[in-house]
């Protein structure tokens, strides 16, 4: 694929992804084929920011930060105790950036391979 | 979610949840704040309050005690008596059913037909809870 619209992408995104993954995803892109490009533009990759507002504001001990980055069963286990007898739900104010950045790779990576 | 990290999860967190049982048991009778931050920061109780006093009664026979008191309580007792024992006999023989059964309830977890129910028993849950000031 083009140079230029890689770059596009890695620009508007790279807050969705872990430093560590950028150059692998930048690589990917660029062997890539052109007519995957609406795909890669479609995937709705989650806002790590969001999901910390969510943790904090209250959603954190109902488990519905996990539940918006799609980590389905973890989200069911912090709803059912009380978001881990309240100790998971400090825990995870401080993992869920980096457990959303995580799973957007995984998206990434399930879209295309 | 690898084999190794779901699995050492669910055997701390169900080691916790006994340790937290006995803890319960025997300890907190005086206490007056709970571990619960919402019902700590607001003072109303939220969907799964009251889920260890369920399972106490759980554990001691008395089901309708449990259920009245919270209907999570049968759910969290199945998943502390089951789960360790289905994920070490996972890791003793080497299989990984456990984490094949975890993805695919997931799958049919996040279908919209299913979760909007979920969702909905869960606010009525809430709603009794809040009725009973558990």
């Amino acid at each position: 694929m083009e140079s230029q619209k890689v770059d596009l992408f890695m620009m508007m995104n790279a807050k969705h992804f872990e430093s560590y993954h950028l150059s692998a995803i930048r690589e990917k892109l660029i062997q890539m084929d052109e007519s995957k490009w609406p795909m890669v533009q479609s995937l709705q990759l989650k806002d790590p920011t969001t999901s910390l507002i969510i943790s904090i504001v209250g959603g954190g001990s109902l488990g519905i930060d996990r539940f918006y980055i799609g980590d389905t069963g973890m989200g069911i286990g912090k709803l059912l105790t009380c978001g881990g007898l309240g100790i998971w739900t400090i825990i995870d104010w401080f993992l869920i950036m980096g457990a959303t950045r995580e799973k957007n790779m995984e998206m990434f990576q399930n879209a295309l391979y | 979610m690898t084999k190794n990290k779901l699995y050492s999860l669910v055997l701390i967190a169900c080691s916790a949840g006994f340790i937290y049982l006995l803890y319960h048991l025997y300890y907190s009778e005086s206490s007056q704040y709970s571990v619960c931050m919402i019902k700590n920061v607001t003072g109303f109780p939220c969907p799964s309050c009251g889920t260890t006093r369920a399972v106490q009664l759980m554990f001691q026979w008395h089901f309708i005690d449990s259920v009245m008191m919270n209907p999570f309580g049968i759910i969290i007792s199945a998943i502390l008596t089951l789960l360790p024992f289905w994920v070490v006999i996972d890791l003793i023989l080497k299989r990984d059913t456990f984490l094949k059964f975890y993805k695919q309830s997931e799958i049919i977890l996040r279908q919209k037909k299913i979760a909007i129910p979920l969702i909905i028993l869960v606010i009525l849950n809430w709603i009794w809870n809040i009725i009973k000031l558990i």
